[in-house]
């Protein structure tokens, strides 16, 4: 897995490369913690080169959002696809959270 | 094109092959299935008469070759064969490896024999390794210049011997691929192979042999789908399984998963197929955790050719409970996946285990 950020407006775009798994979230969740904590409150994530996500990586999500919402930002996603938009779907995801064809959009959204 | 009449053979005692009779056509693709020292390979070696026949006879477009005065070394060339272990001259590189016997068999001038060569690499995917020497090339690279070398010398029919089995699974997806267009070429070929999906899908006829005798024939779907014998239905209706055991919370999912994707691959699954079954794994063994410590975990992936089915066991020691009702996930996204991705699941007490079996869902 790897863990990329970069800002863009007033949104920060995390890309996460690979995988989301038992194995993963843990690392994860730690350097979103770090993110959060420097005050980054808008966040973009971003699943293009996300090949694979299990529940354990849905629960480093989940987390995530709940971080945002205690600290008042937000969270949205962009390019969900494949084998992950399945997750997405099996698990509610989709209903749960904002998820956005494309990060410009996303970006937008947040404005 | 090959007429087969009361062909057998003997080592010494050892009856291999028992009374064999069988005609391939021209451009037809004859897959010759069956278990393990059942005389296939030495069927392929009697017509190649790299095995000479106790008794029988073998036509070639009615030319009895195992006439005394018939040119061997020209059948073998009109009857090329590919072998398991690739039999690549090692001291030479791939494009002289394609070259050698065109210049020596055929009469082919050497700058003939190069340009030719390098098509048949082209066409094999391997042009930009023509350089290599056999050990700077993978498993199935080097099959893959058998078989350009194989083609180089014009034959009317290819047979194969196996030539995946000495493959690491990675690689077996790249030779079949091969094969695949040469079937699709009109070229003429029998192949002696355990790939069942490969030889159900490319095949025009399926033979398969058993106790050294043609045991039944038909077409890919009378043989996987109706077979008619005994030993035919038993052979086509076994399952392939896959176990590993995990006895530590702190198991290797990486470890696992590899081993995992290369059953899959031997199985020729999608991989859509092999991310799904990995997904269902992790979640089956994200239930588990509170009884990592003190149990230990069997897992069986159990996958059948001829229902197209991939069915999951987790077997677990400990007390007798469901683990799927524990209760103690911390929601229901893991079993809301599990559910999604299964057909079936049950729930079983075997002896001292508790067994848990999940039929994954066609995806």
């Amino acid at each position: 897995m790897e863990f990329q950020t970069r800002k863009e407006a007033n949104a920060t775009i995390v890309t996460i490369t690979g995988r989301l798994d038992a194995v993963t979230t843990p690392d994860y969740e730690t350097r979103v913690r770090a993110l959060i904590a420097g005050g980054d409150k808008c966040l973009i994530m971003d699943f293009a080169q996300l090949d694979y996500i299990s529940s354990a990586g849905l629960r480093g999500l989940l987390v995530t959002a709940k971080l945002l919402k205690a600290s008042g930002g937000a969270i949205r996603f962009a390019n969900v696809g494949g084998n992950v938009k399945s997750v997405f779907d099996m698990s509610g995801f989709v209903s749960m959270f904002p998820i956005d064809d494309s990060v410009a959009i996303a970006i937008g959204a947040l404005a | 094109m090959i007429k087969v009449e009361h062909l057998s053979k003997t080592f010494g005692p050892v009856t291999v092959l028992k009374d064999i009779t069988v005609e391939i056509n021209r451009g037809e693709v004859v897959a010759i299935i069956g278990p393990s020292g059942t005389g296939k390979s030495t069927f392929l070696r009697c017509l190649n008469l790299l095995e000479m026949p106790s008794s029988g006879s073998i036509h070639v477009n009615g030319v009895d070759i195992l006439d005394r005065k018939t040119d061997v070394a020209k059948i073998r060339q009109k009857m090329n064969m590919v072998f398991q272990s690739f039999n690549l001259f090692s001291h030479l590189s791939a494009l002289d490896n394609l070259t050698l016997g065109p210049v020596r068999l055929l009469g082919m001038s050497r700058a003939e024999a190069r340009s030719r060569g390098m098509e048949f690499l082209r066409m094999v995917g391997l042009a930009e390794k023509w350089r290599h020497f056999p050990d700077e090339l993978s498993g199935g690279q080097k099959q893959r210049v058998a078989i350009a070398r194989c083609l180089a010398m014009n034959p009317d029919v290819i047979l194969f011997d196996e030539p995946t089995s000495a493959l690491d699974p990675t690689t077996v997806s790249e030779v079949l691929a091969v094969i695949r267009r040469l079937t699709s070429e009109g070229m003429t070929i029998a192949i002696v192979t355990h790939e069942m999906a490969f030889a159900r899908d490319v095949a025009n006829r399926v033979l398969y042999m058993d106790q050294g005798l043609i045991y039944e024939e038909g077409t890919p779907q009378q043989i996987f789908e109706n077979p008619q014998k005994e030993r035919t239905k038993a052979f086509i209706d076994r399952v392939r399984s896959f176990s590993y055991r995990i006895s530590s919370p702190d198991y290797d999912l990486y470890a696992m998963n590899a081993e995992i994707e290369a059953f899959c691959q031997k199985q020729i699954l999608p991989i859509h197929t092999r991310q799904t079954l990995l997904l269902l794994i992790e979640e089956l063994l994200q239930i588990y955790p509170p009884y990592l410590g003190s149990a230990v975990l069997d897992l069986t992936i159990a996958h059948s050719e001829k229902k197209a089915s991939l069915e999951v066991m987790v077997e677990s020691t400990g007390a007798p409970a469901n683990p799927l009702e524990s209760g103690e996930q911390p929601d229901d996204m893991g079993l809301s996946i599990i559910r999604n991705l299964s057909d079936r699941i049950e729930y079983s007490r075997v002896g001292n285990k508790n067994r848990l079996t999940v039929l994954m869902k066609r995806m």
